[in-house]
């Protein structure tokens, strides 16, 4: 098996964890990791087939979702906070309104 | 080569096995210190795939920048642990499951259908050739500031936006 059949395997594997993680767990904070996992196995996609294409056009878009993964973090973890001073208690079931 | 293959392998073993403590862990630090393992890991694996860069900025960017923050915000919230394997929501719990069983068969299946059907996909062999190779930092950033000066500039952009969003999520009313 050729190190790209293996890089792409564990990249699909590890995608389908971290969209596992999204719907089993309820803290929201986990939730946000579990994307992070699955924004990390697309980045690993991108760059084996980089790799196998010989080319640095791969990296290029890697360094672009590493960019959104960074300006998603912040919001998210600032809305979670949000939401904790607001609530005392973080769970995805308690946000049911919009208002803010 | 075969220590390369070794290393990948382990790697690979590796990721795949902190992702499950990611999202098994009841405790959310546990979790954070798990998607730390996890991305050491990848990063590994990027540096045998030739990315150099990519190694590198993972490893800054990532392991540094973005897990210190999650490990901020977990520990400042302080959140109760959670036992998914004693959640309630059974149902909702066996259709995660199953959804995510039928993923990985389609992704996987898809991918060793496409692998072994057509030519064998291997690393490009023309790494040594033009003396610079296509993960390094020299020709990365070649593509980055011709090709993609546009995308590159609009991302300062995006970070901006995140810069404002955030101030103004933090302010107090």
């Amino acid at each position: 098996m050729s190190s790209i059949t293996v890089t792409m395997v564990v990249s699909a594997l590890v995608f389908t964890i971290g969209a596992c993680g999204v719907l089993l767990r309820r803290n929201p904070l986990v939730q946000f990791m579990s994307i992070e996992l699955m924004l990390n196995a697309v980045n690993l996609a991108f760059i084996s087939f980089g790799g196998m294409n010989g080319s640095a056009e791969g990296q290029v878009f890697v360094l672009m979702v590493l960019t959104v993964a960074a300006a998603e973090a912040v919001i998210g973890l600032g809305i979670i906070v949000a939401m904790f001073r607001r609530r005392r208690r973080i769970d995805v079931d308690d946000v049911n309104t919009m208002e803010g | 080569m075969i220590v390369e293959q070794v290393v990948l392998i382990i790697a690979g073993a590796l990721a795949l096995v902190s992702a499950l403590g990611v999202v098994l862990m009841p405790n959310a630090v546990y979790s954070a210190l798990m998607l730390l393992l996890n991305l050491v890991s990848l990063a590994t694996i990027f540096l045998l795939l030739h990315a150099q860069f990519m190694f590198a900025a993972q490893l800054i960017v990532y392991a540094g920048a973005i897990l210190v923050l999650f490990l901020f915000v977990v520990t400042l919230l302080n959140p109760q642990g959670e036992n998914i394997l004693r959640d309630k929501h059974r149902l909702q719990q066996g259709g995660a499951i199953t959804l995510g069983l039928v993923l990985a068969c389609v992704l996987v299946g898809g991918l060793l259908y496409a692998f072994t059907s057509g030519t064998q996909p291997d690393l490009a062999t023309s790494v040594t050739q033009t003396g610079s190779t296509y993960g390094s930092v020299e020709a990365f950033g070649q593509a980055l500031f011709t090709q993609f000066l546009l995308p590159f500039e609009l991302t300062s952009l995006l970070l901006l936006v995140a810069l404002i969003g955030a101030v103004v999520l933090g302010k107090r009313k």
